[in-house]
């Protein structure tokens, strides 16, 4: 939006804004948010707050909440939409989200709102395809794939997905092993990551680009988990908390601070408690 | 806390506004106060309320809209879910089934509906929900037509 579509919104704020407020404050939408199933629209903290009331009054905790408005049965909160891709609470999991979603989780989902490319200097992504170091298997990629979609979908319960994309990881890389001799590392590396991006579209939808170029470059650096996590926080210039927990103070931050956005979006979504 | 306030104030506001869309109901904030409001409703057509104006007292939470206002007649009124002495309203949406996307204005709405259409099977007033349950419509209706008459009715002359 430019600025003088701001300001002319601004001037007729007043009135336009009053006869369409959020139901709960009746004040202005801050931070847009939509319930799954009716798409009825509140702020986000409104809506969140009163799941949260009417969890209370329930044990164990609901995993559905009825819209204000229509009384519609929902399971999760859709906000943070930016025109590609939005973030979902489940109303189950903002009472227990911690209990499988750890810090290591919350790193992840912050990595898919930095730029991409942030390894490139540390990782040569061409090269991994020209050495073919692919045809190694990579026996953390398991685990790293749990991860990640843990981390992307906020759900516990990933196995299905996690075989899935790993089976057509290992089947394009055995295939490729035995016919297809041929090709340049180029086409090896659009046809994988078209593959992939298939497979995970169904789940991931607008993020899946992102994750198929975060796989690659997991693969590609040839680090186990816990190394890599390391790398990639040094390169955002993140405090690299240990994500076992203890020991984040020893080491601050030396490099560039923390990109302001990243702490906005830590604030309202993927809360762990 | 204050969330309750500020919306309290946009309610207030929206009330000033819109004073004539509903003459059934007048809804009035203390002056001093945020949480403390009356209201002034009309007792429906064709209901032994017709005719009598009736007060409400309304004290709201600082959780405001999370937990619903606390609402009570200061007018008598013989009504199977009002209690006669405190004036208690038996409401299943200023209990349970509240949800924050009500305000003091339709709340106003829903206790003149309850006017309308009794509940006698969940009584606040037993003499008043025995006489639905057991039929006699007409004993009820002139009881609570002679307390509207002595109670809700403005002093002529």
């Amino acid at each position: 939006m430019d600025q003088d579509e701001a300001k002319s919104n601004e001037n007729h704020s007043s009135s336009s804004r009053d006869s369409n407020p959020c139901p709960i404050c009746l004040g202005p939408f801050l931070q847009e948010s939509y319930l799954d199933s009716c798409f009825h629209k509140f702020c986000y903290s409104c809506i969140l707050n009163w799941t949260k009331v009417v969890a209370g009054k329930h044990s164990p905790a609901p995993s559905s909440v009825k819209c204000p408005l229509c009384k519609t049965e929902n399971l999760s909160i859709i906000y943070g939409y930016d025109g590609s891709s939005f973030q979902r609470q489940y109303i189950n999991d903002s009472f227990e989200l911690s209990s499988f979603f750890s810090k290591a989780h919350k790193y992840r989902l912050k990595c898919y709102y930095t730029e991409p490319g942030i390894l490139s200097n540390v990782v040569n992504i061409l090269r991994y395809w020209k050495s073919r170091k692919y045809l190694q298997p990579n026996r953390w990629l398991q685990s790293w794939l749990r991860r990640e979609i843990q981390a992307l979908l906020q759900e516990e319960d990933v196995e299905i997905i996690v075989h899935h994309i790993l089976g057509v990881v290992d089947s394009f890389l055995r295939r490729g092993d035995q016919s297809h001799q041929m090709r340049t590392p180029e086409t090896k590396q659009v046809e994988f990551k078209n593959l992939v991006s298939d497979a995970a579209r169904p789940f991931l939808a607008a993020r899946t680009e992102r994750f198929v170029n975060e796989l690659e470059l997991f693969l590609a650096s040839g680090l186990n988990i816990e190394a890599y996590d390391e790398v990639y926080m040094q390169q955002l210039g993140w405090n690299t908390p240990r994500l076992t927990g203890e020991g984040a103070d020893v080491e601050h931050s030396e490099h560039t601070p923390i990109v302001p956005y990243l702490y906005i979006f830590d604030d309202d979504s993927d809360e762990t408690d | 806390m204050q969330a309750s306030r500020a919306r309290l104030f946009k309610e207030y506001k929206e009330v000033q506004r819109e004073k004539a869309v509903d003459p059934d109901i007048q809804l009035v904030c203390d002056d001093s106060n945020i949480f403390k409001w009356t209201a002034l409703i009309k007792g429906p057509t064709e209901t032994p309320y017709e005719g009598g104006v009736f007060q409400l007292a309304f004290s709201v939470p600082e959780q405001y809209p999370l937990q619903p206002p606390q609402v009570r007649f200061l007018t008598k009124i013989f009504h199977p879910n009002v209690h006669f002495k405190t004036g208690e309203i038996c409401l299943d949406i200023l209990k349970n089934a509240w949800s924050p996307a009500w305000t003091l204005q339709s709340v106003c709405r829903a206790i003149i509906a309850l006017m309308a259409h009794p509940e006698p099977d969940s009584p606040l007033n037993c003499d008043s929900g025995n006489l639905l349950r057991s039929g006699d419509i007409r004993g009820y209706q002139s009881m609570a037509r002679m307390y509207t008459r002595l109670a809700a009715s403005p002093k002529k002359g």
